[in-house]
């Protein structure tokens, strides 16, 4: 039986090993229209052509070459860009020259291209006018509409980003639906539930917290942007004023399945909610804790990874190296490659970057030639742009982790600040509050009439995560403090 | 006329001539005691004595320092950084 099934691994890698190796046609008909006088057709001919052969980054260049000299594209060249957006990304499009994106915008990919390229720039009201372009059938509907609705909510059109984010919904569940390939479906999924996230943002921003809480738990708790959602879902409960939910979600975060999930605002939203709660020790003990471990933490890995600020291949190749060499380096390093790595933008480029190796591994393998000399110079320019991209996405997101542990413990340091005049008050007024410490209570959770009452044993359930809320009693009551003086005329009066 | 305002000038100026013989540097000297003893004992007050009565402390309102808790307004910023994760 052991023996069977060694057999038949082996003769599956022999078989992904040979498709990967036939994947690339032979680009012989490329070679011919190469040699041709250089003409637009002749541009056209050749994208098709390396697109047929399976070498997409290849035909991106042709493709480009030919967008650039013509003035209209026509519409089966159009599908030609729509197949090498999925295959490379809208990124080698949305980096073109803008008087070309400019010139094509009839052409719902460019649109797409430059629509997200303006978005990056932050230039609204100009991405709106570009975006329209798209119509609700396309294949690119649903990221269309989400920009739109970003657009809005950034221009503080509300119910226009409404209707855009409901469309984005829509067409990206029906997608999701239609969808054969398992990665892609997942990809629409993804952009669902990032756009319902964003219709939550909207009631969050214009201080409907009841209807963002609705919206936030209609998220489901398997999608892939729940663990960055949770931290969401507990400002409204803070916003609320059910600190005791606020701190409940939070600690969903200490649950083994999301351990990896750690965001520093999250303590300083947890020291928040304490103070509230008028719970000083509590809040204190947050903060001490957030100042002892993670700030030394961050800081032993701003020492490591300073050196390296200016590689443009260091934190990629930390992404590929194993596990458990990465892990000792500090240990924050692992926590931080299991939230990028959950990054849809960090899958997808890290797919095309991919891509772009192979194909350039099988271009080299064709005899040379002055084609096969040009495009392997032009696969290795954007073999080091994807590169330099993906590295930096990387940095990116470890060094912003540590410039947020920096930014929240100042933050910290007010809360402290605060506290600590707090005290003062009450020792001015001669007054304390009505405990020290607030033990936990059913009576203080508010709950919904669909919630149901468990005790937390230490055990973290999978469908309860999310769902926890402390029972701590707010300690904000004053009462009046006990001098000798007043004990003893008590007595006398008596 | 002219004469007469010149004159004038040079009489009003605080350098002039007439002036600068009485600004004679002279040297004072300032002597002070070596050693002097109070004897704060005997001092005497004139006037009445009053036994201080109940102490009084008069009320006042008391400024109260509030910083600026972080708080979150808006999910702006996530909003951005989920156009960059499209493909």
């Amino acid at each position: 039986m052991f023996i069977y099934r060694k057999f038949i691994l082996f003769i599956s890698i022999i078989v992904v090993f040979i498709t990967i190796e036939f994947a690339y046609a032979d680009i012989n008909t490329s070679y011919e229209i190469f040699r041709e006088t250089q003409t637009p057709d002749r541009d056209r001919r050749l994208a098709i052509d390396l697109f047929q052969s399976k070498y997409f980054f290849s035909s991106l260049a042709f493709s480009k070459n030919y967008i650039a000299e013509i003035n209209k594209i026509d519409p089966l060249f159009e599908i030609y860009i729509e197949k090498l957006i999925l295959k490379t990304g809208t990124m080698s499009f949305s980096y073109m020259q803008e008087k070309t994106l400019k010139k094509h915008l009839y052409s719902p990919s460019i649109a797409l291209a430059y629509g997200f390229r303006l978005s990056q720039k932050k230039k609204w009201q100009q991405a709106l006018r570009t975006l329209t372009v798209i119509p609700n059938h396309h294949r690119f509907s649903a990221e269309a509409r989400m920009m739109e609705g970003a657009a809005n909510t950034m221009i503080n059109k509300d119910l226009e980003a409404e209707k855009s984010y409901m469309n984005c919904i829509k067409i990206a569940k029906e997608l999701e639906e239609i969808s054969s390939v398992k990665k892609q479906g997942r990809y629409y999924s993804i952009l669902k539930d990032t756009c319902a996230i964003h219709l939550a943002r909207i009631e969050y921003k214009n201080a409907n917290y009841d209807k963002s809480m609705e919206l936030y738990n209609l998220i489901p708790k398997v999608s892939y942007q729940w663990p960055f959602m949770l931290i969401e879902k507990a400002w409204t409960a803070y916003q609320l004023e059910d600190f005791n939910r606020s701190l409940g979600i939070i600690v969903t975060y200490k649950s083994p399945l999301l351990s990896s999930y750690f965001f520093p605002e999250t303590e300083v939203l947890k020291s928040l909610s304490y103070f509230k709660l008028c719970l000083y020790r509590d809040s204190l003990k947050t903060i001490e804790q957030y100042y002892k471990v993670y700030k030394t933490r961050s800081e032993a890995l701003k020492a490591l990874l300073i050196d390296h600020k200016h590689s443009n291949t260091y934190f990629l190749k930390m992404m590929f190296a194993p596990i458990h060499v990465v892990e000792k380096l500090n240990p924050y390093i692992r926590n931080l490659m299991t939230q990028i790595r959950k990054k849809i933008k960090f899958s997808i480029d890290l797919v095309a970057y991919k891509r772009v190796q192979n194909e350039l591994k099988n271009l080299q393998k064709l005899h040379s030639g002055k084609l096969s000399d040009i495009l392997q110079d032009e696969l290795k320019e954007t073999l080091r742009i994807r590169t330099t991209h993906l590295n930096h996405f990387i940095k990116k997101k470890m060094f912003d982790f540590i410039n947020d542990i920096h930014r929240f413990s100042y933050e910290m340091f007010n809360i402290k600040i605060e506290i600590l005049a707090k005290k003062r008050d009450l020792v001015w007024k001669n007054k304390m509050l009505i405990a020290d410490r607030s033990r936990g209570s059913h009576k203080n959770i508010s709950r919904k009439a669909q919630e149901h009452f468990y005790d937390f044993k230490g055990e973290f359930w999978a469908d309860e995560l999310g769902d926890y809320s402390f029972g701590l009693k707010s300690n904000c009551e004053l009462i009046r403090v006990k001098t000798q003086a007043s004990i003893e005329s008590n007595e006398v009066s008596k | 006329m002219k004469n007469i305002i010149i004159i004038f000038v040079i009489l009003i100026s605080p350098n002039n001539v007439l002036c600068r013989d009485k600004k004679k540097k002279t040297n004072l000297i300032y002597k002070y005691k070596s050693y002097e003893k109070f004897d704060l004992g005997n001092l005497e007050i004139k006037g009445k004595v009053i036994a201080p009565g109940d102490l009084s402390v008069k009320d006042r309102a008391r400024r109260t320092f509030s910083r600026d808790l972080f708080d979150r307004s808006d999910f702006n910023k996530e909003v951005i950084q989920e156009i960059k994760n499209l493909r």
